[in-house]
């Protein structure tokens, strides 16, 4: 996040839209310059997080993510013969969160509890390496690029808001940070292709809880671990 | 390519639209600062425990263990709740106040559904920051006091902070303020009424049954809220003010003519910053009252977020020392012999000129006095002279039946805010069944001066048996006799406790009376809990 300003983000985006929206010159040996991706998106988290950090918090009060599964979409632009650029999202998927920490709370349970759940629109645009030459069955490649996420639909659940206290409003700011990906594209016959991805990405953010105006805090680092297995179709 | 694209972009599209979606919402805050409007809602829950994590905790620490054994096994689960409200200070203006709702949860009957309230006014307090709500504060002893007698026990209870307290940003408490604080009381007893339906413990409401108690400064402000309660036609099942400054023109007499009770430093900075505040006439300049050595911040020295033993270390309050230990020569013109009179009565107790005899607190009020003191010798004999002419009717010297009130209302400005809010004022007596508790050698609130007085005042004015009075000092008999034995083995596992630590019997016995007003409590809480489960 400190490496990657959002205005970077917004010239990442902007490419890429560009690459979308704009026909590329025809390519002279004909090969398909689009690809469409559809498949499954599951999420591996390796939460890190500080201790909760306000009025009326047990020490070593944390949080974790549960892992997730989600629809994979993802469009790919080929710009050379070695060379894509994608944007790939995950369908916003529920994600749930478990307080971690103390068996309880007072005599609230907390450690495991699902204390709030949220979705997240996390976009990702990747450039990729492709290794060996285009008619190959088997492609390797690797990528970097920059992950955007946001969180909206946050909610404290009913064990959320007993451990907290009350009605909770979470807030929990966007993340952008860098992201990298290494995969195999396998083509199965013509234009269709399966692919297999494992992604890496670093998504930071803070979270700020107000329950009847006593405020929680704790920086989250969510060290998600992606992968993918999709089918494509170029066109 | 344009065609195909569209299901991502939909999607896309979609997911884009729906961060636009709802957030779960936090309690509401109030538009309104119209006292008693409850001012966040539903209130913050700082704890819940049910029983038996309830019971673990108090029995973890040797003060929580005793506190078992009077209270007893803890039947309900408590859950507290952090409450703020609107109020009005001394002088009518509007402030944010705060306390405590604890509500009894569980599965047994007597623990939720309809539950009776315990309107609890907590005794004085030096510490700022206090919040009776929060029972994760080890300080906090008052509110595990009667989370546990009352809480625990199938109570809701409702328990102010004061103005001048916590959130509120009055610069001063109003201390001993029957007006304030029984305002207060009813301000936040609306707010939690008002509270109970929303908060996470809504399984347990109010049942309409009404109790008020409180302790020491308290007691005075449950007794005050009891008289304004019955004034506006509001039933109370019962009441139990404890160790209370009830009689406070009699209670002032007795000070100024040497009866200096243990606190007396702390309580005065707070009682005439209170009435100043309130009447503006306690003094012009506070070097009126006070003496050189103290007067520099006294009128925002209490309550502090400041320990007071710190305050007494850096030389800002004396610790006992109220008055000055010279005897101040008072000339009533063309009255020699009240004039040998009230230089007797301000000379120090136990000295040869002091005409009142002496009796076991003597030394203790002798204590009352010193150099550097806090009170200035001028004021103290202003007070005297207007004490002489228009003595208070429980006045040993000059007693009248029934002990009322000054004939006339005092020209000495404090003596005539103590008159003010003496709860003999205005005749009332209590028209709901009352026990008065407290300890008859409490040397910081004076039982037979205080307790002793109401007793006497409200004999004639209320039907038989409404009025019951405990000294739980006393010799064991009747129905709270085992709190008075309970009492009394207290004192002496004290005693024998300060002994085996290698204290002379002497000073043992001292430290044990100078704990007494607190040593009291629990047992006059246990004792208003049994008093209130027979209405």
């Amino acid at each position: 996040m400190t490496t990657f300003s959002v205005r970077t983000l917004s010239a990442v985006l902007a490419t890429a839209a560009m690459s979308l929206c704009c026909s590329a010159p025809a390519l002279a040996d004909d090969v398909p310059s689009n690809s469409a991706r559809i498949g499954l998106y599951s999420v591996f988290f390796h939460v890190k997080a500080d201790d909760l950090s306000g009025p009326y918090v047990p020490p070593g009060a944390n949080i974790d993510a549960q892992n997730v599964n989600t629809l994979y979409l993802g469009y790919v632009r080929r710009l050379s013969s070695h060379f894509d650029v994608e944007l790939a999202i995950g369908y916003p998927p529920l994600q749930k969160t478990e307080g971690k920490g103390p068996a309880a709370l007072g005599s609230v349970p907390y450690n495991g509890q699902v204390i709030a759940t949220a979705r997240w629109l996390a976009p990702t645009v990747l450039f990729e390496y492709k290794f060996f030459d285009e008619n190959s069955k088997l492609r390797p490649y690797i990528g970097a690029g920059v992950n955007y996420t946001a969180f909206y639909d946050r909610n404290s659940t009913a064990q959320g808001n007993a451990v907290s206290g009350g009605p909770t409003k979470l807030s929990l700011t966007s993340s952008v940070g860098p992201a990298g990906t290494a995969g195999l594209a396998y083509n199965l016959r013509g234009h269709w292709n399966l692919y297999a991805s494992y992604s890496i990405s670093q998504v930071k953010t803070k979270l700020n809880a107000d329950t009847a105006g006593v405020i929680r805090t704790t920086h989250i680092s969510f060290g998600p671990q992606v992968f993918i297995a999709s089918v494509g179709y170029s066109f | 390519m344009f065609k195909l694209l569209t299901p991502l972009s939909v999607a896309l599209g979609a997911a884009l639209l729906c961060a636009c979606g709802s957030s779960s919402q936090t309690s509401a805050v109030s538009p309104s600062t119209a006292h008693g409007t409850l001012a966040v809602n539903p209130p913050f829950r700082i704890a819940s425990l049910n029983a038996a994590t309830f019971q673990a905790e108090l029995g973890a620490t040797s003060t929580g263990a005793q506190l078992l054994k009077i209270a007893g096994t803890p039947a309900c689960g408590v859950d507290f709740y952090y409450v703020k409200f609107w109020t009005v200070g001394g002088a009518g203006e509007a402030t944010e106040s705060s306390g405590a709702l604890m509500v009894p949860t569980g599965a047994v009957p007597t623990c939720s559904g309809p539950r009776p309230i315990v309107l609890y006014a907590h005794g004085t307090n030096t510490d700022k920051t206090l919040n009776i709500a929060d029972i994760t504060i080890a300080s906090n002893t008052e509110g595990v006091l009667i989370a546990a007698m009352f809480a625990a026990q199938g109570y809701i209870v409702v328990a102010p902070n004061y103005a001048g307290y916590d959130i509120s940003t009055l610069g001063y408490h109003p201390f001993l303020n029957a007006e304030q604080q029984s305002g207060e009381m009813i301000d936040i007893l609306a707010a939690a009424r008002t509270a109970l339906p929303k908060t996470l413990s809504a399984a347990t409401s109010d049942s309409g049954k009404l109790f008020i108690t409180g302790y020491s400064e308290g007691g005075h402000v449950a007794m005050a809220t009891q008289r304004a309660l019955e004034a506006s036609g509001a039933v109370i099942t019962g009441a139990a003010p404890m160790s209370g400054p009830y009689a406070l023109e009699a209670f002032g007499d007795a000070i100024f003519f040497g009866s200096v009770n243990l606190g007396s430093t702390v309580f005065s900075p707070l009682l005439s910053t209170s009435y100043q505040k309130t009447y503006g006439n306690i003094y012009a300049t506070p070097g009126d009252l006070y003496s050189a050595t103290y007067v520099s911040g006294i009128e925002t020295l209490l309550p502090s977020a400041t320990p007071l033993n710190t305050l007494f270390a850096n030389g800002l309050l004396p610790q006992t020392a109220e008055f000055d230990s010279t005897t101040p020569i008072v000339t009533v013109p063309n009255d020699p012999a009240l004039s040998l009179q009230l230089t007797a009565l301000l000379s120090v107790p136990g000295s040869p000129n002091y005409p009142i005899p002496s009796t076991p607190l003597t030394p203790l009020f002798a204590a009352g006095f010193g150099s550097p003191y806090l009170i200035n010798n001028s004021y103290r004999v202003s007070y005297a002279l207007d004490a002489a002419s228009n003595p208070d009717g429980a006045n040993p010297l000059a007693p009248r039946a029934g002990a009322p009130l000054a004939a006339t209302p005092p020209t000495q400005p404090l003596r005539l805010a103590f008159y003010k809010n003496d709860l003999r004022n205005g005749g009332w007596a209590p028209n709901s069944p009352t026990l008065l508790c407290g300890g008859l050698a409490d040397p910081t609130v004076l039982f037979p001066v205080n307790t002793g007085i109401m007793k006497t005042f409200w004999s004639p004015l209320v039907q038989a048996g409404l009025i019951t009075v405990l000294d739980v000092n006393d010799t064991p008999a009747g129905p709270f006799a085992a709190l008075q034995t309970g009492f009394r083995t207290s004192l002496a596992m004290q005693l024998t406790a300060y002994e085996a630590g290698g204290l002379s019997p002497a000073a043992a016995q001292q430290l044990v009376l100078e704990g007494y007003h607190g040593s009291v409590a629990p047992f006059c809480t246990a004792a208003a809990r049994a008093f209130f489960s027979q209405l």
